[in-house]
C-alpha cells in the first residue's frame, strides 16, 4: 500500500562542503531508528571509497525513514547532495526531487561559497528553506554573528535559523518538527498516468541498472510494463524498493515516495537522468520537466603508461561509464603518446577522481596531458567549431575568431584578502563584477574568469591567499572571443603534441620561457643533450637546454646487502614509471603536467 | 645432503661481520661500532652461537669465506685467533678456498697478521681508500697514508693474495689528485683493486654535511673522468676490470664476492649481515645489544626478510650478473639459474640499451658496452 502524501516530505540538505552534512543525516537516521546506534558511523551515506577519503558525498543518494511525530507516522525521504562544486549539477538533480532543503551552515566557519550556491539553487527551484546552524556544540561557535550572515546574505530571518549538533544530536529533533511543519507534503494524482522523476542510476552486477526515482503521479508496481519517455524504451518491473539505508523490497511506491526500481536494463547509458518513467499500458502524455545535461568544462588525454594497455583502459572506462555516466571519453591518438582517450570531466577534482578509479580498478598506469577548455574557433571559411584538444586548433592563419569560455566567479573571503584575490583575478584576465560585504570583515567578490584561467589552480591559491578563509563557486557563462594562440612545444627538435597549450598573446612569451624552464627540470636526462623550445607557429619563443648525463653508476660494493642494493635501483625506476617515449627523449607525467603550472619556482 | 644442491640454492659461502671500529668514518653506513671493543666477548660468544644454529649444528663445507666489518683487525690476535678457530669449525673451507679478511692499515699489527695467516686467511683486503691526508680527512679515515706501505709489509710475507680499496669522488678531490692515488696504488704492485665511487648514504655524518651544503659532491665530469682514468689506466696495468668496481690481474678475482654478483647463495652471521639462503633474502638486526641479547636466549637475530617470486628473482640475477662487466648474463646461465628465457623476460629494455649503444650482446652474452658502464644504473633499473 502506497504511503498517504499528506505525511511525506521530501527534502535534501546543502551545505558547504565539510559543513557536517553527512553527520548530520547519520543523525536523522539513528534518531529515527532508521539506523542503531551500532550502525551510526561516520560518512554512513558515503560508501564509495574515494569519498569517505576525501570526506565529500559524489553521487546523490536517497534514503527513507519512518519518524514518529505527535503520534503521527511520517515517511522522510533525504535525498543526499554532493557538496563540492565540480558535482553542482547532481545538487539541483536532487533538489528537483524534493520540496524543501535543510540549509546546513557551520556556526564556526558561516557562510561560504556553496552555502550560497546551494541555497540559491534550493531557492530557485521553489523549495521550502529549513536554515540551521551545525557544530553548535563546538567552542568556536559563533551562532549570532552566523545567523547575521545568513541574512544578509540570503535575507533569511534570523529567528528562524535552528540549532543543532550532528555529533552530539543536539537541536535534532527541532530539525525534524521543522522540516515537517515546514516542508509541504509532495502534491500528485495517484489515479493519473505514471510519472516519476529519475535523478540518478547506478550499476549493479546482479540487478543491472538501478534507478533512483521520485513518484509523482500514480503507483509504479512490481511486474508493471514501463515506458522511459524520452528514451523510448519499454521494461518489465523486477523490482521496486526503498534504501532504508540498505534496500528493502516493497510492492509499489505511490504518489511523492521516493526509492528505486530495477527492470533489468542492462546498461547504464539507455537510463537517462532527468527522464520520465511512465506506464508503457496507460502512458502519461506529458513528460516531467529534466535536467539540463551535465556539461564537462575540463578535458585531458589518458594514455595507457605502456602500450599494449589500450585496450585494458578502453575496457576500463566503459566500466567506469556504467557507473558515472557524467564524464565523456572518445578515442585519440597523438603522436608523442600513441593510442588513449581524450576525456571529458565536470572539473578537476572530477577528473582526479575519475583517474584514480581508474587505477585503483583497473590496476591500469596512466599518462595524463595537462587538462584544459573547450575552444570554439570560427575559421576563414566562416566554421564554427568546438575543440576541446589543443592539438586540433588550426593554425593562427586559418581563424577568423578564437573563442574561450568564461565563468563567472563568485569568492567569498575575510574583506582583508580582497586585494590579494582582484590581483589574482587581473593577472589571470579577469573582468571585475562587484563585491558585496556579508559583514564588516567578509565579502563576496564577483570575477568573470576565463575558464582556462581558473580550473587548474585557482582554487588553491585562493586558499593559501586567505588561509584556508576564502571558498569559491563558479558557473559556466558563455564563450567570449580573445587573443589567443596555441603554444607548442618542440623536445630535441620534435613538436610534441600532448605538450602544447592554449595560452592568451600577451602572455605567450612568458608562458613560453616559464614553461620551458620547467620542463628543463622534468624531464631527466639523457646520454644527448635535449633542446626544449617553445613556438608560435614558426616564431621560436623560448629555449633551454638539458645537458646529457655523464655518468649515472653506483660504483660501490653493498657487501652481501643484495635487497639494499636493488631497492635504490627500485627507486630510480619507480620515477620512471609514467614515462612515454618521445622520439629518442623520454618525457614523465611530471613534465606532461607541469605545463599549465603557471608558478615561478 | 645440501652440497647437493645447487649453488645458488644452498651456500657455499659465508660472510662473517665483525662490527668494532676504533672510530666510525663519515661515509661509512655499515653495521659499525665506535668504542664498544668492551663487548668483543660477549660478540665472538654470540657469533659462535649463530653460526652454530645457521649450520644446524652441522660443519658446512664452503668455496670461500669473507670476514668483513667495521674492522676485523679491531680485535686482538687472541680474538681473531678464536673467531677464525669458530669459523673453521662451522664453516670448514675446501682445499683452495679463497678466505679473505679486510683489515685496517692502522690496526694491522704483526701478532694479528700471524693470527691471521695461522688461521687459515689467504687473502687481506687492505682499506686504503686514499694516499693523501686531506682527502682522508674529508672521508674521517684515521690511518695516516704511510700507514698503507706498513701494513702491506706485515701483509706481502703471509698473503698470496690481497687487495686495496680506494675511493674517488671524495669532497675536494680532482682528477688530477685521483691520478695521484692511483699510481700510489700501483707502485705497491696490487693485484686486485677495488675502486669505489664514493655514496653520499643518508644518515651519516658526510651525507649529514653534504645534505647541509657543507661539504660539495665533486661535479659529475670530473667523477666521470676520474672513472674513466681509474679503467683505462688499470687496464694498461694488466689489473682487468671484471666489476664495476673491481680490477685484478688474472686469477685474482675476488671469488666471495662473484658470488654475489652470480646470485649464488651464501651464509650471513654477525651484526648487520646479510644471507641468501634456498632464495630467502634476510639480515640480521644492526643494532648490537637486540643481537646480543637475542642470541644469548638462544634466539635468531633475524631481521628484514624477503622472499622474491621467481620473476623477481630472475630480474634481480640480471642486474647482478650485468655488473659482471667481462662475463656479463650468458644466456644459457641465466635459464639455467633462472627458469626464465631473457629475451622472453628481458628482450625489450635490453634491444632498448642495445640501439642506445649501452649494452652490447654477441647472440650469447650481454655486456656493457664501454658507454654503458658509466650509465649503468640507468641500464639496471630498466631490468627490473
Amino acid at each position: 500500500m502506497a504511503f498517504d502524501p499528506k505525511f511525506i516530505r521530501n527534502f535534501s540538505i546543502v551545505a558547504h562542503i565539510d559543513h557536517g552534512k553527512s553527520t548530520l543525516a547519520d543523525q536523522l537516521l539513528l534518531q529515527s531508528g532508521t539506523i542503531t546506534p551500532r550502525e551510526f558511523r561516520e560518512q554512513l551515506l558515503d560508501d564509495m571509497d574515494l569519498e569517505r577519503e576525501r570526506g565529500i558525498t559524489i553521487k546523490a543518494r536517497a534514503v527513507a525513514i519512518n519518524y514518529v511525530m505527535d503520534g503521527q507516522n511520517y515517511e522522510l525521504n533525504l535525498i543526499d547532495t554532493p557538496g563540492h562544486v565540480d558535482f553542482h549539477y547532481e545538487v539541483s538533480r536532487s533538489l528537483a526531487a524534493c520540496e524543501g532543503a535543510i540549509l546546513l551552515v557551520d556556526a564556526t566557519q558561516g557562510v561560504q561559497a556553496q552555502t550560497v550556491a546551494n541555497a540559491y539553487a534550493a531557492i530557485n527551484n521553489n523549495l521550502a528553506i529549513v536554515p540551521a546552524l551545525n557544530k553548535i556544540d563546538m567552542q568556536a561557535a559563533r551562532p549570532d554573528e552566523i545567523r547575521e550572515e545568513i541574512f544578509s546574505t540570503l535575507g533569511i530571518d534570523p529567528a528562524e535559523i535552528l540549532s543543532c549538533s550532528g555529533k552530539t544530536g543536539q537541536g535534532v529533533p527541532e530539525i525534524f518538527r521543522a522540516v515537517i511543519d515546514r516542508v509541504p507534503q509532495p502534491a500528485g494524482d495517484p489515479n493519473a498516468p505514471l510519472r516519476c522523476l529519475i535523478f540518478d542510476s547506478k550499476f549493479d552486477d546482479y540487478a543491472g541498472v538501478v534507478i533512483y526515482m521520485r513518484v509523482v503521479d500514480g503507483v509504479v508496481k512490481v511486474g508493471q510494463k514501463i515506458l522511459l519517455m524520452a528514451g523510448g524504451t519499454e521494461h518489465d518491473v523486477i523490482s521496486v524498493g526503498q534504501f532504508r539505508p540498505h534496500q528493502v523490497g516493497v510492492d509499489e511506491l505511490g504518489v511523492g515516495q521516493v526509492g528505486y526500481v530495477t527492470a533489468n536494463i542492462k546498461r547504464l547509458s539507455d537510463v537517462r537522468i532527468g527522464d520520465t518513467i511512465t506506464e508503457a499500458l496507460r502512458p502519461a502524455t506529458e513528460s516531467l520537466p529534466g535536467y539540463q545535461e551535465p556539461s564537462q568544462v575540463v578535458f585531458c588525454g589518458l594514455f595507457p603508461a605502456t602500450h599494449n594497455q589500450f585496450e585494458d583502459l578502453r575496457t576500463a572506462l566503459q566500466k567506469l561509464a556504467l557507473n558515472d555516466a557524467s564524464f565523456t571519453y572518445e578515442p585519440e591518438s597523438s603522436d608523442a603518446l600513441g593510442f588513449g582517450f581524450r576525456c571529458g570531466f565536470l572539473g578537476m577534482l572530477h577528473m582526479e577522481i575519475v583517474q584514480q578509479r581508474l587505477e585503483r580498478e583497473s590496476n591500469l598506469m596512466l599518462v595524463q596531458t595537462a587538462p584544459n577548455v573547450t575552444y570554439e574557433i570560427l575559421t576563414n571559411k566562416g566554421e564554427t567549431s568546438l575543440l576541446s584538444n589543443p592539438t586540433r586548433i588550426p593554425d593562427a592563419g586559418e581563424i577568423e575568431e578564437f573563442r574561450e569560455p568564461i565563468a563567472r566567479v563568485n569568492f567569498i573571503l575575510p574583506s582583508e584578502n580582497i586585494g590579494a584575490i582582484m590581483q589574482l583575478c587581473e593577472d589571470r584576465r579577469g573582468t571585475y563584477l562587484k563585491t558585496e560585504y556579508i559583514t564588516t570583515t567578509r565579502a563576496i567578490l564577483s570575477y568573470e574568469l576565463p575558464l582556462a584561467e581558473m580550473i587548474y589552480d585557482l582554487y588553491d591559491k585562493l586558499k593559501s591567499a586567505t588561509r584556508g578563509y576564502g571558498t569559491m563557486d563558479y558557473e559556466v557563462i558563455g564563450y567570449k572571443a580573445s587573443d589567443l594562440c596555441r603554444l607548442d612545444i618542440l623536445v630535441a627538435g620534435e613538436k610534441v603534441d600532448a605538450l602544447a597549450i592554449v595560452v592568451h598573446r600577451s602572455h605567450a612569451d612568458r608562458r613560453g620561457r616559464k614553461l620551458v624552464k620547467k620542463l628543463r627540470a622534468e624531464i631527466g636526462r639523457h646520454q644527448f643533450e635535449v633542446a626544449i623550445q617553445a613556438a608560435i607557429g614558426t616564431r621560436v619563443v623560448a629555449r633551454e637546454t638539458i645537458s646529457a648525463l655523464r655518468k649515472n653508476v653506483t660504483a660501490k660494493c653493498y657487501g652481501g646487502d643484495i635487497s639494499r642494493k636493488r631497492k635504490l635501483l627500485e627507486k630510480q625506476k619507480e620515477g620512471k614509471k609514467r614515462m612515454k617515449q618521445v622520439g629518442n627523449v623520454e618525457i614523465s607525467q611530471e613534465a606532461f603536467l607541469s605545463v599549465l603550472d603557471d608558478s615561478d619556482d | 645432503m645440501n652440497a647437493t644442491e645447487p649453488t645458488w640454492v644452498w651456500p657455499r659461502a659465508a660472510y662473517v661481520h665483525v662490527p668494532f671500529c676504533a672510530h666510525k668514518c663519515g661515509y661509512c653506513d655499515f653495521a659499525s661500532l665506535a668504542g664498544a671493543d668492551h663487548l668483543a666477548e660477549r660478540y665472538l660468544a654470540a657469533i659462535g652461537r649463530e653460526m652454530e644454529a645457521a649450520t644446524g649444528g652441522v660443519p658446512q663445507e664452503v668455496d670461500n669465506i669473507f670476514v668483513g666489518g667495521g674492522t676485523p683487525t679491531r680485535l686482538d690476535a687472541d680474538q681473531l685467533g678464536r673467531l677464525l678457530a669458530m669459523i673453521r669449525r662451522w664453516f670448514p673451507i675446501t682445499p683452495g678456498g679463497e678466505w679473505t679478511v679486510e683489515a685496517n692499515p692502522g690496526t694491522l699489527d704483526s701478532a694479528k697478521a700471524d693470527a691471521l695467516a695461522e688461521g687459515g686467511v689467504n687473502r687481506v683486503s687492505l682499506g686504503a681508500q686514499s694516499f693523501q691526508p686531506d682527502l682522508l680527512r674529508a672521508l674521517e679515515r684515521n690511518h695516516a697514508p704511510e700507514e698503507v706501505g706498513r701494513a702491506l709489509e706485515l701483509v706481502r710475507p703471509r698473503f698470496n693474495r690481497w687487495s686495496l680499496d680506494l675511493i674517488f669522488g671524495v669532497p675536494g678531490s680532482t682528477p688530477e689528485n685521483w691520478v695521484d692515488d692511483l699510481e700510489t696504488a700501483l707502485s705497491l704492485g696490487p693485484d686486485h683493486l677495488s675502486c669505489y665511487g664514493l655514496v653520499y648514504e643518508k644518515g651519516t655524518a658526510l651525507w649529514k654535511q653534504w645534505n647541509a651544503g657543507d661539504v660539495e659532491s665533486v661535479d659529475e665530469e670530473s667523477e666521470r673522468s676520474m672513472y674513466e682514468f681509474t679503467i683505462d689506466r688499470l687496464e694498461r696495468e694488466g689489473l682487468a676490470m671484471y666489476e664495476i668496481s673491481n680490477f685484478a690481474r688474472p686469477g685474482h678475482d675476488s671469488r666471495h664476492n662473484l658470488v654475489y654478483w652470480t646470485n649464488d647463495a651464501y651464509f650471513g652471521v654477525g651484526l648487520g649481515a646479510a644471507r641468501y639462503v634456498r632464495g630467502v633474502r634476510s639480515s640480521n638486526t644492526r643494532e648490537i645489544f637486540a643481537y646480543l641479547r637475542r642470541l644469548e636466549a638462544g634466539l635468531d637475530a633475524t631481521g628484514p626478510t624477503e622472499t622474491l617470486d621467481p620473476e623477481s628473482r630472475a630480474r634481480e640475477t640480471s642486474i647482478l650478473m650485468l655488473r659482471r662487466t667481462q662475463t656479463g648474463i650468458e644466456r644459457a646461465d641465466f635459464a639455467r639459474r633462472t627458469s626464465f628465457n631473457l629475451d622472453d623476460l628481458l628482450g625489450e629494455p635490453i634491444r632498448r640499451h642495445v640501439s642506445r649503444g649501452l649494452l652490447e650482446d654477441d647472440g650469447s652474452r650481454i655486456r656493457f658496452t664501454r658507454e654503458g658502464l658509466f650509465l649503468a644504473d640507468t641500464v639496471l633499473c630498466d631490468l627490473l
